[in-house]
């Protein structure tokens, strides 16, 4: 044999034996002539079994599939690709997970210009198939990812317009009666309806922040909760009471149908009043006048559950999964009607979650009214000692003299009437030294409210010389009340001798409660725990 | 040498019958109707390929190449361009595009239907002239348009046509454009315009 006729049989016994794709040959008939190695091992069809009998007969599913054609295309000069795109296999071949795919090539073998026969090389697509589909799957998963920032980007750029709007709605009432009052010729009539105005506006707007600060403190991870036994159905009544004024504006009638017995649950008592606060008063908002909100309050084994109905204003399908996430809105145009930031029922969610409990809303479709079904987990059975969270303590402050040390006269003359109107006698200092010089000349208060950023000597400072001046069994009540946050300052403010550490924004009112918190505390009448109580501190 | 409004109606009448014989395949094969648009078809010197190929508009193109042989020989290529190819492929799979170059699952069922229209196209030629002519398996190609008209211009030998067929298949309320080009010795060409000339009036006179 002469070199290139080895050459060329070494071939042929390479492609029957090695080839890593299937080759079959077949005659002008389509009697099949060869069949490799690889197809044996993939088909289990034994050459033997196959050569010499007709490929369409040994085969009959090619004909079944129409596949026939390709072969009498080749017997016609036409080279043809079957990819498994359009085909899934020329040969079925089982696998574990189904059946291979395959991309096949069919064409005719020619000797001269004559055709002869033809031949079939078959590639096992089955594993780069698979990795395509991966890589689809994760292209499909990133795009996902990147439309999921978008739309979050998106919703946050909204949620600043909004907040831009809604903080300074609230500002421009206040400016605008205050510049009202400044002028000439303001009467008691326009006084009072001024004064009602800007503290109307002026607590919506502290709200909204607190509901931002309130929001941070959770994403971060850094919100506390006092958890006693709270009575859900207090919290309720509590709640109601906040937003009957708004409802009977709108003459909406509130049904109650809360039982008629406490219904204790392991809570943070300011936190379930906050969750129901928002959502009752959600309810207001989204319904209309002359609309019915109903309440009912229920409980099963392990659960006490609070459902909220309304007959406002509903919630579309689409929108009804975003209903608590942040910033979402139904209605996020410039034009919408109802104001907020968005961010109640998110919050609400958030706190409700961290009481273990879990919050659903439904709704039958715009127009058809929702209901709010939050549910808490029933306190255990021996936590039997019932502390209503809710409810001031003694406000009467009569014949209490109290100090207030801020270098913000608005701030001090505001709560230092309030202080009056509870029947304190107050003292204003509007720094240290003036404050230490009054109660070194004998004047001592009974309590002393003080900022902790003042000029000159501080309110560390100022604190720490009140504590060295008193006698022994004398001690003081005195509660910081600053803009400044952050735990250290805390830390340092109660080393300092503070009682208490209350951080602004916070109602004179709030300051009150606190001042007859302590008092009552340190009263031999009343006796009770001494309170050192950390409250909004913790940003 | 330009083909006169007869030879160009002749050489439309005919490659449409190979473009209804491949539609059907892949109307069959997809299970969408699909539509290949009656062709247009011009005649250049293989020279002057690029301006002929304008109208492909992006650089990057997807070609599936035939080599075929016999009394009539030459070499045949659908061209897409990228944007093209894709638009086909998800058109005719359903699948979501991956970029060409690592989707070797849409280079093969683009070589499929480069496949389909080349084989009917060029079996129209070889029924007409009563000669058999025979494939090489297809190749799919991504290169340059550049790339493309430089292999087919580079070695070889004798004065060379190209007859260029604008392609358009219409499924789904879709549109995708490409070129069909055959590339054709003087001799082949002469071969085949006669044949289609006779053929054309054998037609009329009927």
């Amino acid at each position: 044999m002469s070199a290139s006729a080895l050459l060329h049989a070494a071939m042929l016994r390479w492609l029957n034996e090695l080839s890593s794709q299937g080759v079959f040959t077949t005659d002008v008939h389509l009697t099949v002539a060869s069949w490799n190695a690889w197809l044996e091992r993939a088909t289990g069809v034994a050459a033997a079994d196959v050569v010499g009998r007709p490929l369409l007969e040994a085969f009959p599913e090619l004909a079944g599939r129409r596949l026939d054609r390709y072969y009498r295309a080749a017997l016609n000069g036409e080279a043809s690709v079957l990819s498994h795109g359009f085909h899934s296999h020329l040969i079925r071949v089982a696998t574990p997970s189904g059946h291979m795919l395959q991309t096949a090539r069919v064409a005719p073998l020619l000797e001269g210009d004559a055709i002869i026969g033809t031949i079939t090389a078959i590639d096992d697509v089955s594993e780069r198939v698979h990795s395509e589909t991966q890589l689809r799957g994760r292209i499909a998963e990133a795009e996902h990812a990147r439309g999921a920032a978008e739309d979050a980007l998106r919703v946050k750029d909204e949620f600043l317009a909004t907040l831009s709007h809604e903080l300074r709605t609230p500002l421009n009432a206040v400016l605008g009666w205050t510049r009202i009052l400044l002028g000439q010729n303001v009467d008691q009539e326009m006084m009072t309806r001024a004064l009602h105005v800007i503290d109307r506006n002026a607590a919506a707007q502290a709200r909204l922040i607190d509901d931002m600060l309130d929001m941070a403190r959770i994403v971060t991870g850094k919100l506390r909760l006092e958890f006693a036994p709270v009575d859900l159905m207090a919290a309720t009544l509590a709640a109601i009471d906040v937003v009957a004024p708004t409802a009977q504006a709108k003459n909406i009638t509130i049904h109650k149908m809360l039982g008629n017995r406490p219904l204790l649950i392991n809570a943070d008592g300011d936190r379930i009043q906050q969750i129901v606060w928002n959502v009752l008063s959600n309810a207001v908002k989204f319904t209309p006048q002359g609309g019915r909100i109903d309440l009912r309050l229920g409980e099963t084994a392990e659960h006490a559950q609070l459902m909220i109905t309304d007959t406002g204003k509903g919630i579309s399908a689409e929108f009804l999964p975003h209903v608590f996430e942040r910033f979402r809105q139904a209605n996020s145009s410039v034009s919408r009607t109802e104001g907020g930031l968005g961010l109640g029922l998110a919050l609400v969610q958030q706190l409700v979650a961290l009481h273990g409990g879990d919050i659903a809303v439904s709704s039958a479709g715009p127009g058809h009214g929702a209901t709010f079904t939050v549910t808490f987990p029933l306190a255990a059975a021996d936590d039997t000692q019932l502390t209503l969270a809710i409810g001031a303590p003694s406000r009467t402050l009569s014949g209490r003299r109290v100090m207030v040390v801020d270098d913000e006269e608005d701030w001090c003359d505001a709560l230092a009437q309030m202080l009056k109107n509870h029947g304190a006698e107050v003292q204003v200092a509007h720094t240290a030294d003036q404050a230490l010089a009054m109660i070194s000349s004998g004047d001592w208060p009974h309590a002393l409210i003080a900022d902790i950023g003042l000029p000159g000597t501080d309110g560390f400072e100022l604190v720490r010389r009140v504590r060295e001046l008193e006698s022994g069994d004398g001690r003081i009540p005195a509660i910081a009340v600053t803009a400044y946050s952050g735990k250290a300052n805390i830390r340092r403010a109660l080393e300092a001798g503070f009682d208490q550490y209350r951080v602004k924004p916070i109602s004179s009112e709030d300051v009150v409660a606190a001042v007859a918190g302590e008092l009552t505390a340190r009263d031999p009448r009343e006796p009770g725990k001494a309170a050192g109580a950390i409250s909004q501190g913790e940003l | 040498m330009e083909l006169n409004t007869l030879q160009q109606d002749a050489l439309k009448e005919l490659l449409n019958i190979g473009f209804g014989r491949a539609a059907a395949s892949l109307s069959e094969l997809t299970g969408h109707r699909v539509v290949l648009e009656v062709p247009e078809v011009s005649i250049h010197p293989i020279t002057a390929l690029r301006p002929a190929l304008a109208r492909l508009d992006q650089e990057d193109v997807a070609s599936v190449h035939q080599i075929f042989s016999g009394p009539v020989a030459g070499d045949a290529l659908l061209i897409l361009n990228h944007s093209a190819a894709g638009m086909l492929k998800q058109l005719l799979t359903d699948e979501a595009p991956l970029p060409l170059d690592v989707d070797a699952s849409a280079r093969e069922v683009l070589t499929e239907v480069g496949n389909i229209l080349l084989n009917a196209c060029l079996g129209s030629f070889g029924n007409l002239l009563r000669v058999q002519v025979s494939f090489s398996v297809p190749q799919l190609n991504l290169d340059t348009l550049h790339g493309v008209i430089e292999s087919l211009t580079v070695n070889r030998e004798g004065m060379r046509y190209a007859l260029i067929v604008h392609a358009g298949f219409r499924l789904r309320d879709a549109e995708v454009r490409g070129m069909l080009v055959i590339v054709l010795s003087v001799a082949s060409l002469d071969k085949l315009i006669r044949a289609v000339e006779a053929w054309e009036q054998a037609e009329g006179g009927r």
